[in-house]
């Protein structure tokens, strides 16, 4: 294994070892994400035949507020000292972006796992035919509300607003993610092709970590 | 010549060039089918022209910025979104002025030209509360220049979107295979591109000035604050 993914599993390593010890996503986002999918049906008037409509567009609503939320909590547990010290050691900034973005991504897909069941049971959606097809949809998904709130969360790191203005950054652009993970299982229900959606999945997903890749350094100059 | 008096010529130019712009807006032919609403384009298009100039030029500006480390660049960069935000929303509200009677709706989700418009409005709103939030100069101009870059994938994407998803929104007007509009029309719409722009040069030379002036009273106003909390000289008294 080369040096450079040596650096980016530790990075990993610690953020969930982080994450294993506070249990903020297990304990307070995943319950506040079940309540939300429980109780959007209280502000309609909670017809099977509606909620079954409305049940994909709020799996993804929930998909991205809640996701994008762990993915900034998990960018924001780093000091600043912490962060001058793998300066300090020589990590390597992409590593670093690398390794936050893999972390970022599994608790992004813990959020999509567990919400997913919810749905089915609160709302009672239509199948989903090829939902192995859907899996891989939800990790491009899931890669890319991490590394968008990844470059989001360096670009505010030590800014007081920085909840608030993180997200208002990530929502607009997250547009395209939304747009792929979604068309991708409106066209596998109806049996039209997902080329299109998929392709535009991965275009983002590439665009955000070139982007990374090449910001990394100089966020890490501004961060430390 | 002096600054003074070429800014002064400049905002004049623009001036005359806004006037003469309207006044053959006005002057034009009413289109067959849309009739007198048709006129509302000729301020529409120059405000979407604008807004992608003004974000292209935040881009550019944000990239030199990133090379060279020089301050002017994160002024252009500054002074050129906030010209383009104010006009995307000139746009964005002279369409939807333009849809209610031509489409029977102020706001039509089956125009991705309309919602990706709005999606950029909202990503450079984003870049300019960023701006703010950071009181370091150079903080600020290196994360805004990082944030100015990647937000400038929003340009192709609102241009291009009538012809890569299903719209209502009109196709483009100029093509390889000739113009599909009226020789007046062309003429009233040309000369208020050209006079916008020229009131986006005058706006960009004014604003890039006042960031700067604005730079400068931030450095005298630390300054005072820095001598207002000197050590006091205790020599003597103990």
């Amino acid at each position: 294994m080369t040096q450079f993914w040596r650096q980016a599993l530790a990075i990993v390593k610690r953020d969930l070892i982080v994450e294993g010890r506070s249990r903020e996503t297990l304990a307070v986002v995943l319950p506040f994400a079940a309540a939300a999918v429980f109780v959007v049906p209280f502000a309609t008037d909670a017809l099977e035949a509606r909620l079954s409509t409305i049940a994909y567009p709020v799996y993804w609503l929930v998909a991205l507020l809640f996701g994008m939320q762990v993915a900034l909590r998990q960018t924001g547990v780093e000091s600043q000292a912490q962060r001058r010290q793998l300066s300090l050691l020589g990590v390597d900034p992409v590593a670093r972006f690398a390794g936050r973005v893999i972390a970022g991504s599994a608790l992004v897909l813990l959020v999509l796992a567990v919400t997913a069941p919810l749905i089915f049971l609160f709302y009672n959606p239509e199948a989903i035919p090829r939902p192995w097809t859907m899996a891989g949809v939800l990790v491009l998904f899931a890669l890319g509300i991490a590394m968008l709130s990844t470059l989001a969360g360096d670009v505010t790191t030590g800014l007081a607003a920085r909840t608030t203005l993180a997200s208002l950054l990530v929502v607009p652009v997250s547009v395209p993610l939304l747009l792929g993970a979604a068309q991708t299982l409106e066209s596998l229900i109806r049996g039209r092709t997902t080329l299109p959606w998929v392709l535009t999945l991965v275009i983002t997903d590439l665009v955000l970590a070139v982007t990374g890749v090449l910001t990394a350094r100089s966020l890490e100059e501004s961060n430390t | 010549m002096n600054r003074s008096i070429a800014r002064a010529t400049l905002g004049s130019l623009a001036l005359i060039a806004i006037t003469a712009g309207l006044w053959l807006a006005f002057m034009s032919s009413p289109d067959v089918f849309q009739r007198d609403y048709v006129r509302i384009m000729y301020v529409h298009v120059p405000g979407s022209w604008l807004a992608f100039l003004a974000f292209g030029v935040t881009a550019l500006a944000s990239l030199a910025w990133l090379i060279s480390k020089r301050m002017v660049f994160d002024r252009i960069a500054e002074a050129s979104a906030e010209i383009g935000v104010l006009f995307t929303t000139v746009s964005l509200l002279t369409g939807m002025l333009w849809g209610y009677p031509v489409w029977g709706t102020f706001w039509d989700w089956g125009d991705p030209r309309m919602a990706s418009t709005a999606l950029m409005f909202f990503v450079y709103l984003g870049y300019l509360a960023l701006r703010r939030a950071v009181s370091d100069p150079t903080a600020r101009a290196r994360r805004s220049a990082i944030l100015g870059m990647i937000a400038v994938v929003q340009v192709p994407l609102v241009y291009f979107s009538v012809t890569l998803w299903r719209s209502l929104h009109q196709g483009m007007t100029v093509r390889p295979d000739g113009i599909a509009m009226d020789g007046s029309m062309v003429a009233a719409l040309l000369v208020n591109i050209a006079a916008f722009t020229v009131l986006y040069a005058y706006l960009m030379v004014e604003r890039t000035l006042l960031a700067r002036l604005e730079t400068e009273t931030a450095v005298v106003e630390t300054e005072l604050a820095g001598r207002s909390v000197e050590r006091p000289n205790l020599e003597g008294l103990a």
